[in-house]
């Protein structure tokens, strides 16, 4: 039916290799997209401010660390520390007079060197031991953020990130931050989309099934564990940047502590690994689930006349939470990104219920 | 009924749906004002946050139930941020759009976050015992309002408390503060230090790594320091941790004291008994006495109104929500005064709450004024001490030291005039 993928036939390889080879997929992406572009001017400001500019950001950074825990295979639960030097770095160069585009870049740039330092830990060691040595990396950074009044702003903690432009366009009010990260968010899941399909993507999906194996198929370990963490690295500053110039306006050492690391590694698992489409859903649920709970819990109340102690009021949706993401790990394993397929496979084939592979 | 995925899904979808409808029927009607409560009920300040809420919505229960504020009626809505920043942006930016005119995160890091927002959208951030101590700069900082001694406030009072006690000199005497070792816990350094050069005292400190659950390697060095004043600072755990190793280490309790964070149940943790003497700082008079409180339990507890168990009334940070509810309602009066027809915007309700003039609450704090370029309220506050039942105060309101507290105070504001917008 609107999936039909009967009398399409492609005739050249360029159109088989296309990224999106189904019309219909194409027309979803173009739509998505026309609804980003048209949403501040159909949409309440609240849901661009609080729910799509979030997303986006979010997204965008969870991309870069599904890219090593994805796509290499290389477990990091100091990303959020990563974000951080990106963020701090940009801002420090902002302050300094850099415009925004070249201090987006020198966030991401300190990033990758810090990170590729720590992920060459991951040349030696795997799976939980690698977890460790990255959950070291966090601790180092906030540590080091902490204790130096140069890099953390003083008894204050807090550093103001001053009116920037980002191509000729000041970074203010409620559309150009927006739009601002919703051009690099593209950028970005291009780019993802896109390097699983050069050698490099192949050769970290070598390196992610078996590192030795792929070494023995002429893949140098060495040079591509780094270049994973260099790249996840680079992405995690750059959205740094982003995040501290689009969203907070503000920065300070707790919000890059070990809960966004978590957060991170929770939306990319949830999403489904290894998925670009998914933590964009993994994002909206580990985001936004606690929020929507915590007014639905308030809205029953509410309608109903339940007075709800205000502490069970505020746990109750945490609870939720909890059974949410279990209940979406326990029914689909793969990952909210694997949903989605299944919702698509089955109209690719509507009315029938299967078709021949 | 069998859970499926297609249920899980369609479920979820339809619950976040269905949460979006309602978002602009709280808009503002005439005649209210429209306060918004994010606050951390479910991660790091819930020691605090409870008993703060709960005396909070008494109060504006209280003043409502009495028929409001010369005609307007004050509406809190409460929620939950759980110190997630996102999660209080989302909360901030939906107030705004519901048209509150007031916010009280109770959060550091989230008003830290906030603060470039309230001053682009004129509206009011309360941050008692939270946020930037420089916000006290009212001319810097127009719409942050902490109205409550901050914590350079409070280690000049307990410095001046301890020259008293002292007969009248410091000269040659040891103090020792053990504290967090976050921007939080060092905020208080460069008062102590500035004041030790001052006064003639050697001072030293302890920081602990956060959250401060094993203080053991710290106090053994306190104790070997031979402080005569010893000032402890933390939050949450660290707080009654800290106390526990004091004992331990069998310091003088008479001579130990914290900030404003030490209450009622921390001295349950500890041991009633073993704390007796210690002191803390006090904004407002705790206990069910000052005639407020006696007014909430008749009118509002009494009536089976309350916003939460009757045994949390007049506890410290109970109290303490009174005295920030009472202070933002004292500063809705003082608006209706100077514009009694509105309308109810940010701008309105500041010039009400910066006109704040020897506020008193019937007695529960001391004298506040509120002026456009202090936002502090004065900086008055007392010291008391824990005598096993309950926070008896030893001394009278007073202030002090508030040249050196201001000069910290001038010198971030100015920073952060100098870089920020």
């Amino acid at each position: 039916m609107f999936f039909r993928r009967a009398g399409i036939s492609h005739t050249r390889y360029q159109q088989e290799r296309q990224l999106w080879p189904l019309p219909i997929d194409r027309l979803t992406v173009l739509a998505v997209l026309a609804f980003l572009i048209a949403a501040p001017f159909i949409l309440d400001r609240l849901y661009i401010v609080s729910y799509l500019l979030p997303l986006i950001i979010w997204s965008s950074a969870a991309l870069g660390l599904n890219l090593l825990m994805g796509g290499a295979g290389q477990i990091h639960l100091g990303y959020g520390a990563v974000i951080g030097i990106g963020a701090y770095t940009a801002v420090h160069m902002m302050r300094a007079g850099i415009p925004f585009e070249l201090a987006m870049i020198g966030g991401g740039l300190a990033a990758g060197a810090i990170g590729i330092v720590f992920g060459a830990s991951a040349l030696r060691i795997k799976g939980l031991y690698l977890a460790m040595a990255t959950l070291a990396m966090q601790y180092i950074v906030d540590f080091v953020i902490v204790q130096f009044p140069a890099i953390s702003g003083g008894s204050q903690a807090s550093l103001q990130v001053p009116p920037v432009s980002f191509l000729g366009f000041p970074i203010q009010g409620d559309r150009t931050p927006y739009y601002v990260a919703l051009f690099i968010c593209a950028m970005i899941t291009l780019f993802m989309l896109n390097v699983r399909r050069t050698s490099f993507g192949r050769a970290l999906v070598a390196i992610r099934e078996k590192d030795y194996a792929a070494s023995i198929i002429g893949v140098d370990p060495f040079r591509y564990k780094l270049l994973a963490f260099w790249v996840s690295s680079f992405v995690g500053g750059l959205m740094g940047a982003v995040l501290a110039t689009c969203y907070y306006r503000a920065i300070s050492p707790d919000q890059f502590h070990l809960d966004l690391s978590i957060q991170l590694v929770a939306m990319v698992i949830v999403g489904g690994l290894g998925s670009v489409l998914g933590v964009f859903f993994g994002v909206s649920l580990i985001l936004f689930a606690p929020i929507l709970l915590n007014q639905t819990i308030a809205l029953v109340a509410d309608t109903t006349g339940l007075t709800l102690p205000m502490d069970l009021r505020a746990h109750l949706p945490l609870m939720l939470y909890g059974g949410l993401i279990m209940g979406f790990l326990l029914l689909e394993p793969l990952g909210l990104a694997k949903i989605y397929s299944n919702i698509r496979n089955y109209f690719l084939v509507w009315p029938f219920r299967h078709s021949r592979q | 009924m069998k859970l499926t995925r297609r249920k899980l899904v369609a479920g979820t979808a339809l619950a976040a749906l269905a949460t979006q409808f309602p978002v602009r029927m709280a808009l503002a009607q005439d005649k209210q004002v429209l306060f918004s409560f994010p606050q951390d009920f479910t991660k790091i300040y819930t020691f605090v946050t409870s008993e703060y809420s709960q005396g909070q919505r008494d109060y504006i229960s209280l003043v409502n139930g009495r028929g409001g504020i010369n005609g307007y009626k004050i509406v809190a809505e409460v929620s939950d941020h759980a110190n997630d920043q996102p999660r209080a942006i989302e909360a901030y930016e939906r107030a705004k759009s519901q048209g509150a005119v007031l916010i009280d995160p109770l959060s550091t890091p989230v008003a830290r976050a906030l603060v470039p927002r309230v001053l682009e959208d004129k509206i009011n951030m309360i941050t008692a015992f939270s946020g930037r101590s420089d916000a006290a700069d009212g001319t810097v900082f127009p719409y942050v309002l902490p109205m409550s001694p901050n914590y350079w406030t409070q280690a000049g009072l307990l410095v001046d408390y301890f020259k008293q006690q002292d007969g009248g000199s410091l000269q040659g005497k040891t103090i020792c503060f053990v504290h967090i070792d976050t921007p939080f816990g060092k905020e208080p350094l460069p008062i102590f230090e500035n004041l030790a050069a001052r006064e003639g005292f050697t001072f030293k400190a302890f920081p602990y790594t956060p959250p401060g659950n094993d203080q053991s390697a710290i106090w053994p060095q306190v104790r070997r320091a031979r402080p005569d004043w010893t000032v402890f600072w933390g939050a949450a755990v660290g707080q009654t941790v800290a106390l526990t190793e004091a004992v331990r280490n069998g310091l003088d309790m008479s001579r130990v004291s914290s900030s404003v964070w030490l209450s009622e149940s921390d001295m349950d943790v500890v041991g009633r008994d073993q704390t007796v003497g210690v002191m803390k700082v006090e904004p407002c008079a705790s206990g069910r006495d000052p005639k407020v409180i006696q007014d909430i339990l008749a009118e509002v507890v009494g009536k089976g109104q309350g916003a939460g168990p009757e045994d949390k009334v007049g506890t410290s940070y109970y109290n303490y929500g009174v005295m920030m509810a009472a202070l933002m309602l004292e500063g809705v009066r003082r608006a209706t005064e100077i514009a009694p027809d509105g309308p109810v915007t940010g701008d309105w309700l500041n010039a009400g709450l910066t006109s704040i003039t020897d506020f008193t609450a019937e007695g529960l704090i001391p004298p506040t004024t509120v002026t456009p370029e202090d936002h502090q309220g004065g900086g008055m506050g007392r010291i008391a001490r824990w005598n096993g039942e309950k926070f008896e105060p030893a001394t009278d309101w007073y202030q002090a030291n508030q040249d050196v507290v201001w000069e910290q105070i001038h010198k971030y504001s100015a920073e952060f005039k100098a870089t920020g917008k």
